[in-house]
């Protein structure tokens, strides 16, 4: 098993973030884990990629070579590397406010999440929303455990926001449990 | 050197290697004389200097851990000793292109993190060891191997230097006040944090000889004529100041001196 | 706790960046002391540095007014009697040469992590490089030789700066962890076991710490404050450490040891890995994160029937000339990838009896597998 996650969206987002809870909780799973960042200068505002590779077995290149999962924050995040998923099990997941998709290939499955909509609608405020997303995909790909992701919030996920990302995470599994893929293309 | 002192040498030692007329022999001299007379024990200490003239008066001469490093770094080596074994009691001997042109940055820091070290400086107000070049304490207008016409710029006042980042002890004598000198060290070492301590020490080889002064004793006269206290300062016309060395314990914030406004006033 | 230092990260698995596992790797090796200022892609290194020496007792940390004061104070602390070490990135690297040498001539062991970036000079700072290998070699003038370590994981990053304390205090020599951008910011799992073997340098009561009866040997090492009155200096110096700088015999003599003490030696010091080079008509040599790539790049092209192998450096000073003598054998095609102008690829046809072909990449991007197959398929 060898899973190529791509997380994109903007700086300020939690992008980086998303990533390295879901690298944190990959480990705690026992898994083989290796994580990237790519970020712009600007910490707020600039494009902001975050790459976890999980893995059963060494991992020899630990850079995605192709997506498997795309989590997507943003339009132009997904602008740029929709089209570049692939693998046996494409899929993309997607904050449904904030992006609007393409049709993807007949293989890509896609998911839209409220991830913003319901961290405004049940949280007060837009910050969680990359958990949301995040625990959604995580749901639904059954990729790691809920107890693993819940861990890896409680211990890297800041002290600040611990409660707000634990609920958080109850969302985000709800709606990734009930998403269905869309229909795909003709 | 005085023959009492020789204990503190380090065996194999038998001449230093300063020029007839040079002040470091004294101020050397000196410094021991105040460890001995607060009868410190040299196998507590550590002696670090840079590169030039200055920085062999302790190495290899006397008989404690002495550490001779690279030009301009005495005190950063120093820093790293002491923050991890603050039990050695940490001297720092170097001269005034060593520890305040290309090591002004160490020399700076370490008065602004009041970092506990006897720091002294022996200025000769020229680089003595590469033949004469002109230093930052160079004297405007004096003659040397690169400012043949005169020294056009001001020289740095290394007390001010060092009181302006901060340091809580600044002290400035010359060679030929070697009571007060001594007295000076021994308040240095008797205290934790950063001491410093100017000692205006004549090179007649490199300076003297470009600059008019005919025997090798005439800078040493020189230097007894113009360095005054605070006091003595005071009493003299502007123009006389002109031409004096404002000596003394010029800064101690733990006494409240500050013999640098004594002056002024 | 017996047997177990607290400082240590308990055994485990831990989820971090490669500069936080090569700090990490500097505890465990007992390093207690610090200096450093801040420098991208290093700073992680020192920020850790700063939060783990706090928590221990005798761990001293100092941020320093530059590169040259951080590794001043490093080498002032171990004669002090601490294991020290300072990180940084290639600008502070060429400051820090001067003392590099110094610590050379007075043989004393620390570690420097540097963690290169897309030079030459400021560059690219957030970029990865690689263009640091020959100025860890070369780059203090007079001759001495260090060892440099090239980490490719993040269990490297804590594995070999393990290692470059051990390496550093059992030959009295600087030793650098060259890390690149792409490894100290790659975040991987580390896993820690039981506290590793740390060698302390030999210290004997009234030994010359200067001179060794042998033409390559390592004397012992005493500290500042144990009544030795050490004479240290970094001019030529004799085995009390007296400045002889007239005296040839004395230079030849201290020269030809400090270099000696490790070319003599280097079976104990390099550290290669070779991966399916025995039937291969092309090795690729390589070392850092590009060796991962090229790792990646065989093993597919394997599955396509190309003979193709790596030889991996995981140091590469002292440069393991024997070995590539046997692997890059004449019949051989050589393809050396790296993240600069060729200056692994100068090193490897010294010794190389096959054809060398070098792969350089200079753009602050690593040299991706796919980069490699492409060159691989097109010289089989």
């Amino acid at each position: 098993m060898l899973e190529q996650i791509r997380l994109c969206g903007f700086g300020g987002q939690g992008v980086v973030l998303a990533g390295t809870l879901l690298g944190h909780a990959a480990t705690s799973a026992g898994f083989r884990v290796a994580g990237a960042n790519a970020y712009g200068a600007q910490a707020r505002g600039g494009a902001a990629i975050a790459e976890v590779v999980i893995a059963n077995a060494e991992i020899v290149f630990p850079h995605v070579i192709t997506a498997d999962l795309l989590v997507c924050y943003s339009q132009t995040g997904y602008d740029r590397f929709a089209a570049e998923v692939g693998g046996t099990h494409p899929r993309i997941f997607y904050d449904s406010l904030l992006v609007k998709p393409a049709p993807a290939g007949e293989t890509v499955a896609q998911f839209g999440i409220p991830a913003t909509d319901e961290a405004l609608r049940q949280l007060g405020g837009k910050q969680a929303a990359n958990i949301i997303l995040l625990a959604a995909a995580v749901a639904r790909t059954a990729l790691i455990g809920r107890l693993h992701l819940a861990t890896a919030i409680a211990e890297h996920g800041g002290a600040r926001f611990r409660e707000t990302n634990l609920k958080a995470l109850d969302i985000g599994f709800r709606l990734g449990a009930a998403a269905a893929p869309e229909p795909g293309p003709a | 050197m005085a023959r009492d002192l020789n204990r503190y040498l380090r065996p194999g030692v038998s001449t230093t290697p300063f020029c007839p007329g040079c002040g470091h022999g004294i101020l050397m001299n000196i410094i021991l004389r105040a460890i001995d007379e607060l009868r410190l024990n040299l196998d507590d200490m550590l002696f670090v200097s840079g590169i030039g003239c200055a920085a062999w008066i302790p190495s290899p001469n006397f008989n404690a851990d002495t550490l001779h490093t690279l030009h301009g770094r005495a005190i950063a080596f120093a820093t790293g000793a002491k923050a991890f074994n603050p039990q050695l009691k940490t001297m720092v001997i170097s001269g005034d292109g060593d520890l305040a042109s290309i090591g002004g940055n160490h020399l700076i820091h370490a008065a602004r993190r009041d970092t506990d070290l006897t720091v002294i400086c022996a200025n000769n107000m020229i680089y003595g060891m590469t033949g004469g070049q002109a230093a930052p304490t160079t004297p405007a207008g004096a003659i040397s191997a690169t400012t043949g016409g005169g020294n056009p710029w001001a020289p740095f006042d290394l007390c001010r230097l060092v009181i302006g980042a901060g340091a809580g002890y600044a002290a400035r004598f010359a060679v030929t006040q070697p009571l007060e000198l001594k007295e000076a060290i021994k308040e240095v070492l008797g205290f934790t944090g950063f001491g410093f301590i100017e000692v205006l020490s004549p090179c007649p080889t490199q300076y003297g000889r470009r600059n008019d002064y005919g025997a090798v004793t005439d800078m040493l006269e020189d230097l007894r004529r113009r360095c005054v206290t605070a006091d003595e300062m005071k009493r003299l016309t502007g123009t006389e100041r002109k031409d004096r060395i404002l000596t003394g314990v010029l800064h101690d914030e733990r006494n409240e001196r500050n013999e640098m406004e004594t002056a002024r006033a | 706790m017996s047997g177990h230092e607290p400082a240590i990260m308990p055994p485990g698995n831990y989820y971090l960046t490669g500069n936080e596992a090569l700090a990490e790797g500097a505890i465990a090796a007992g390093c207690r002391f610090y200096a450093g200022y801040p420098i991208t892609p290093s700073s992680e290194i020192m920020e850790r540095m700063a939060a783990r020496l706090d928590e221990i007792d005798g761990g001293v940390f100092m941020q320093m007014e530059d590169e040259i004061a951080s590794i001043c104070a490093v080498i002032g602390a171990v004669w002090a009697g601490a294991r020290g070490m300072t990180a940084t990135s290639g600008p502070g690297f060429s400051l820090m040469q001067e003392a590099i040498g110094y610590a050379a001539i007075t043989e004393t062991p620390l570690v420097i992590a540097d963690i290169q970036r897309a030079g030459p000079g400021t560059g690219q700072a957030t970029k990865v490089g690689g263009g640091d290998l020959m100025q860890a070699k070369w780059g203090s003038h007079g001759d001495y030789t260090p060892i440099a370590m090239c980490p490719w994981s993040v269990q490297e990053m804590y594995d070999l700066t393990i290692r470059a304390f051990n390496l550093a205090e059992t030959w009295r020599v600087p030793v650098f962890v060259m890390g690149e951008e792409a490894v100290g910011h790659l975040k991987e799992g580390l896993t820690v076991d039981a506290p590793p073997a740390v060698i302390n340098h030999r210290e004997e009561k009234g030994a010359t710490p200067f001179g060794h009866e042998l033409p390559d040997g390592v004397p012992p090492m005493p500290a500042f404050g144990e009544g030795e009155k050490l004479l240290i200096t970094g001019s030529t110096h004799d085995h009390r450490g007296f400045r002889k700088t007239d005296d040839p015999a004395v230079q030849a003599q201290l020269t030809g040891r400090i270099n000696d003490k490790i070319m003599n030696h280097r079976d104990e010091i390099v550290d290669t890995e070779a991966h399916a080079v025995d039937d291969a008509d092309i090795v690729v040599v390589a070392c850092g994160f590009t060796a991962r790539s090229v790792l990646y790049a065989i093993e597919t092209l394997r599955t396509e029937g190309l003979k193709v192998g790596l030889l991996r450096l995981k140091t590469i000073w002292p440069f393991p000339d024997d070995i590539i003598r046997t692997v890059c054998g004449s019949g051989r095609k050589i393809l050396v990838p790296e993240m600069n102008r060729g200056q692994m690829a100068g090193e490897v046809m010294k010794y190389a009896g096959g054809d060398v072909i070098p792969l350089n990449r200079t753009d602050g991007r690593i040299i991706h597998p796919h980069l490699i197959m492409e060159t691989i398929r097109g010289i089989a």
